[in-house]
């Protein structure tokens, strides 16, 4: 009845599908129905809308027989609803929808005319916006102009069966499953499809109620349940999942502070506080191994302080061993503790479990460094490959102008950091290109830069020989004895090397402006530069102690001479003949002992780190708080502009601090071996390094008048680090093969040899096999053998490598080529659609005047929103006619359709 | 007398022990930098106070009548850009006097010809270059009142006003101190409102010329205010005052110091918006 009912009602160009869609079965339609709905969803939700509001006008406006049928049918439906579940519910609001919006899209007309004539109250927007819902709906039906039409008819047809998943038959749960997979297919795919955001919201939206309405409705019986457990849990995997990246996140230490710097100071500046980052994590990997394997085992199962007399304090430095300034300068009590090389003792196994000791803070040396090597060198590796894959410079400014800003932040300092931020990025990205497009005068540059390099080569070699110069004078006073001279020439040495450290790179700096490099560039010339400085210092540093450890090494012989002497005499004096009597027990105090230059050397590297430590803390509150205190607040008084004229504030060095951090991490290396502490404090010094710089940077210091990307310039850390790993472990590992260790202190004492700890361990711990094994694996013709091997692959390896990045440079020019290529053809797709609608509008015009008058209206009213209203209002109620408007409306998608292309 | 010979012996052996000459000699690359970093500053030091006194000893004339003597011989009379090129020449290669400068020049060139003023106030004609600058970019029908302190300097400015062709009405020039002229304009010269005013003379006067102007009501809704050198050598007040009160819309236009490429300066662009 209902059918028929419809029928009568639709006549027109809507009958030929009627008559198809009552031809078909009724599951099939259901299904369809639904799938329907999902498609049609948007467009119902608009038309909904638009009843909503003419309801309102509905009841002045319509015409009675109209509104009779409404209202009958809306009776039908309240009777009906029931025993409906929730879907059938809402297919029949929309089906009650539809029928008032039928009635009501002539009204659409009717109000349009009267709004045109001011009749009507409702404000213009209401009515601006029932036209644009007309128009998208007409892009809805243009797009699937037949399918959605079937789809109203047969959820009306729908209206009276249930939809229940049980009830349903296996064919068409496979269907319901196609439909729900579709629309999580387009709930994927939304992002890219060309619509408003708020068609896409609604969709998105919809779709997801559908998704989670039918998914869990899927599957019959049991494994109806199971499905919906399994969805259920899926959901709940991905969502911890989400929130396991965020508290991963939120676990890596300083990140928001770092973001934070990053987004006021660039990228130049983060990437330091990164790099202290990284070594950080470094450094507590250090702390720990040697914390752990040979400082704890020894303070808990080593023999206790005082026992013997490596670990006491000498009798003379006994009254002093407390004081601050002894202790500060790490003598006294610190000096014999396990902080130090010379408090470890030879027993080859310590505690209940045997715990190897020497051979355990052996192996710890070795495998700091090793572990070193292998970090720095696989971060590298690790780098240039990001750095091969992300660098796709074309349309730079589009993806940062369209795609910068971060919907998903809701707090408001962050966002305007994210602000700062992409500021700071369009500025990086402006220099990048103005740096691309700069082309002066490249003799007069090249010139710059070659007499550049030569001031600095000249600086350099000045501050070498001023270096060189000082240290053979230090060498001339200790020779006379270091009492005899004034503070200031004791501590030559030092004071020339920090002052040189501190004013070169200024100097540098100066007379890097003549190169007119990209500053990128500049900053990687600028700490080339200052690493030759600091490697200067360093080295003349190594010599220094070399001639000391040489000079300990003379003081040990006489020393053990004298030891063997005093023995002798201690026991001629007790009793010659009663040799097997025990020895007289002297208190280990008094025991003469040698000087162990081992201590000596980790003692002179605690030192450098202390001091090198307090001069940057301190050069940062002077240099950096104390100038931005006084430039705030003395700018009151001041006869000109402080902040903006001469002092200002000081810019974050860059170059300065992460030179400052590689040498340091390349005294712990040197001094890691023969100072077991060292780690422990350069975790300490990071540590307070990074907060204090973190504030000192946002709270002093102005962001760079330049400021760049630094992305690139991290391998070139590391590249650095490499370098100072490689010769700070020169030096270390000559002293430990050649230099045979002391005779009375520390783990190695009476070997030949610090690394004989290995052999004896072979020998002594291991079946006698394995160290016939190991000899035999030692033996040069098997170990060069062995070299070569390495040797070869290392080459093939390089080899194959340079290919495949030959192949990936092929691969990205083809992909350029395609897509170039694309391009074309769209720009060609384009030009014909083009193309297409002009012919399409002369063969509209050249159709106009078959048309009958009343087709004529809507064609018009399509051709653009402006002329609609007038159109209209040119005929108004009388010349309303059901018919007409169900026949334009196809047609009135048809301009819009073509204009789209 | 051996207290004689100890004070003599004294500072010498003194600073041999405590500075050594390695430790002096560290300090050089300190010394380089501060001599290169600042390189423009002593070069400008050098030009306008050095050059000046030895200058104004050899001829006995001051700097503003030399220059403009030459001037008077290297330009066509009644042809402002003559004249100005002429300043511009003299001021970067003989001597220096801090004019507006050609670059400055160029953004009040512009400022002017987008607010086409008609009564434009000039604190500080000193040579009459920036007068010159200003008139020539003026509206027909506007008028120039230009205020000196210096009756010599005013002297000279008047010449080289007349001298570059601009009568009584466009440029009136006004010798006087600011301060004193300003609480006079409406009475004295029936001005109502300013459309645009131009401060070159002395820095710390900005600011309390500017309330005065404020105080005596001459700026309106829309009036501009270009002020020179406000970050080298720099009025901190004025620009404290400037991000405080809220009554301007303001911007800097940075630039270089004028006939100097290193040093920074800065032009000062308010517009008066009135109490909102």
């Amino acid at each position: 009845e209902r059918e028929k009912h419809k029928g009568k009602r639709r006549n027109g160009d809507r009958q030929k599908n009627e008559r198809e869609n009552q031809r078909r079965k009724r599951p099939s339609k259901l299904v369809q129905g639904i799938r329907e709905e999902s498609q049609s969803k948007t467009e119902r939700r608009e038309r909904s809308r638009r009843r909503r509001r003419r309801a309102e006008h509905e009841t002045s406006i319509h015409e009675g027989n109209e509104r009779e049928r409404d209202q009958t049918r809306a009776k039908s439906t309240k009777s009906k609803k029931n025993i409906k579940n929730e879907k059938t519910r809402k297919l029949e609001g929309k089906e009650d929808g539809e029928a008032q919006e039928r009635s009501g899209k002539g009204k659409l007309k009717l109000v349009c005319a009267k709004n045109e004539e001011k009749i009507e109250s409702g404000d213009q927007l209401k009515e601006k916006e029932k036209a644009l819902g007309v128009k998208k709906k007409k892009k809805k039906r243009r797009k699937k102009p037949e399918t959605s039409e079937e789809g109203d008819d047969e959820e009306e047809v729908n209206n009276d069966g249930e939809v229940r998943p049980e009830l349903l038959s296996p064919e068409e749960l496979e269907k319901l499953k196609d439909a729900v997979d579709e629309k999580k297919k387009l709930i994927q795919s939304l992002r890219g499809k060309p619509w408003p955001m708020k068609q896409k919201l609604v969709t998105l939206r919809e779709s997801q109620l559908f998704v989670e309405k039918y998914e869990g409705a899927l599957g019959k019986g049991k494994g109806r349940k199971l499905y919906a457990y399994k969805v259920m849990m899926t959901k709940k995997w991905m969502k911890f999942q989400r929130d396991f990246e965020n508290f991963k996140t939120a676990c890596i230490p300083w990140e928001m502070k770092i973001k934070e710097i990053e987004s006021h100071f660039g990228s130049s500046v983060a990437s330091y506080f990164i790099f202290l980052r990284w070594m950080y994590g470094i450094n507590m990997i250090l702390f720990g191994l040697t914390f752990g394997l040979v400082m704890v085992p020894e303070a808990l199962m080593g023999r206790p302080y005082g026992s013997i007399p490596r670990k006491t304090v000498p009798r003379a430095e006994e009254a002093g061993a407390m004081d601050f300034a002894v202790l500060w300068d790490f003598g006294g009590y610190a000096q014999y503790s396990v902080l130090f090389y010379g408090y470890y003792n030879n027993q080859r196994a310590i505690g209940w479990f045997k715990f190897r000791m020497p051979l355990s803070y052996f192996l710890v040396g070795v495998g700091t460094v090793a572990y070193s090597y292998m970090v720095v060198i696989r971060t590298m590796a690790r780098n240039a490959n990001e750095s091969g894959i992300g660098d796709d410079n074309s349309f730079n400014f589009s993806w940062k102008m369209f795609t910068s800003w971060d919907y998903l932040i809701g707090n408001p300092e962050t966002a305007d950091n994210k602000f700062a931020s992409i500021t700071t990025s369009f500025k990086e990205a402006i220099l990048e290109e103005q740096e691309s497009r700069k082309d002066d005068n490249i003799h007069l540059t090249r010139f710059l830069r070659v007499l550049a390099n030569f001031l600095v080569l000249c600086c350099l070699a000045g501050s070498g020989y001023l270096i060189y110069f000082v240290v053979r004078r230090s060498q001339k006073f200790a020779l006379d004895g270091l009492e005899n001279h004034t503070w200031w020439e004791r501590n030559e040495v030092n004071m020339v090397m920090s002052l040189l450290g501190m004013f070169c790179p200024m100097l540098f700096d100066v007379i890097s402006t003549l190169e007119n490099y990209h500053p990128r560039v500049a900053l990687q010339w600028q700490l080339g530069r200052i690493f030759a400085l600091f490697l200067g210092n360093l080295y003349t540093f190594i010599i220094a102690l070399m001639d000391a450890i040489n000079l300990k090494r003379k003081e040990e012989k006489v020393v053990k001479y004298n030891i063997t002497m005093w023995e002798a005499s201690l026991y001629n004096g007790t009793g010659s003949e009663n040799s097997t009597a025990p020895p007289i027990t002297i208190h280990p105090a008094d025991v003469p002992r040698g000087p162990c230059w081992e201590t000596m050397v980790g003692q002179e590297f605690v030192r450098l780190i202390i001091s090198d430590t307090m001069t940057t803390y301190i050069t940062l509150l002077i240099g950096d708080f104390l100038r931005a205190v006084l430039v705030r607040f003395l700018n009151h008084c001041w006869c000109w502009d402080l902040e903006a004229g001469f002092p200002s504030y000081s810019e974050f060095d860059v170059s300065g601090n992460v030179l400052g951090l590689i040498f340091n991490q390349g005294m712990i290396w040197m001094g890691a071996f023969y100072a077991p502490c060292l780690p422990a404090l350069n975790l300490l010094r990071l540590h307070v390094s990074m907060y204090l710089q973190c504030w000192a940077v946002m709270c002093c210091n102005v962001p760079q008048e330049r400021v760049f990307k630094a992305s690139g310039s991290n391998n070139f850390y590391m590249a650095m680090l490499l370098v100072i790993l490689f010769l700070s472990t020169l030096p270390a590992i000559y002293t430990i093969v050649t230099i045979p260790p002391s005779f009375d202190c520390g783990p190695f004492s009476g070997k030949n040899r610090m690394f004989d700890v290995i052999q004896e361990t072979l020998e002594s711990d291991f079946p006698a096999w394995f160290s016939k094994v190991f000899s035999y694996a030692s033996n040069p013709g098997l170990v060069l053998p062995f070299i070569l091997l390495m040797v070869l692959a290392i080459y093939y390896l390089q080899s194959t490598s340079k290919s495949y990045k030959e192949a990936n440079v092929e691969l990205k020019k083809k992909l350029q080529m395609q897509n170039e290529e694309n391009k074309k053809k769209n720009k060609q797709a384009a030009l014909k659609a083009q193309m297409d609608l002009e012919e399409a509008r002369k063969m509209y015009h050249g159709r106009n005047p078959s048309l009958s008058a009343g087709d004529r209206e809507p064609q018009f009213s399509a051709r653009g929103p402006g002329p609609r209203n007038g159109h209209n209002g040119n005929h108004g109620n009388p010349r309303y006619l059901p018919g007409f408007r169900q026949q334009s409306e196809p047609r009135m998608c048809r301009v819009p359709s073509l204009e789209r292309h | 007398m051996t207290l004689l010979i100890k004070c003599i012996h004294l500072p010498f052996s003194f600073s041999s022990r405590m500075v050594s000459p390695a430790i002096a000699l560290a300090f050089l690359p300190l010394l380089l930098t501060l001599i290169i970093r600042y390189r423009y500053y002593f070069v400008l030091f050098y030009r306008a106070v050095l050059v000046r006194i030895w200058k104004d000893c050899v001829t006995g004339l001051s700097r503003e009548e030399r220059a403009f003597q030459y001037v008077l011989t290297n330009s066509t009379p009644g042809d402002p850009d003559s004249i100005l090129d002429a300043f511009d020449y003299w001021c970067s290669k003989v001597e220096f006097i801090s004019n507006i400068g050609p670059k400055k020049g160029k953004i009040l060139d512009r400022l002017l010809m987008e607010q086409n003023p008609l009564t434009v106030l000039e604190l500080g004609a000193h040579c009459g270059y920036s007068a010159v600058r200003i008139a020539r970019a003026l509206p027909l029908g506007a008028r120039l009142y230009s205020i000196e302190m210096d009756q010599g300097n005013a002297a000279i400015a008047e010449k080289i006003i007349r001298l570059a062709g601009f009568d009584d009405d466009t440029v009136e020039l006004i010798v006087n101190p600011s301060d004193e002229v300003i609480p006079r304009l409406r009475s004295d010269y029936n001005l109502e409102r300013l459309d645009f005013v131009f401060m070159d003379h002395w820095k710390k006067c900005y600011l309390p010329d500017l309330q005065l102007l404020e105080g005596y009501g001459l700026l309106g809704k829309g009036s501009m205010i270009v002020a020179d050198n406000v970050l080298f050598p720099g009025a901190p007040k004025f620009l404290r005052y400037l991000r405080k009160c809220g009554l301007y819309e303001w911007k800097i236009h940075r630039a270089t110091l004028e006939y100097s490429r290193g040093i920074r300066d800065g032009m000062a662009e308010l517009i008066y918006q009135g109490i909102k």
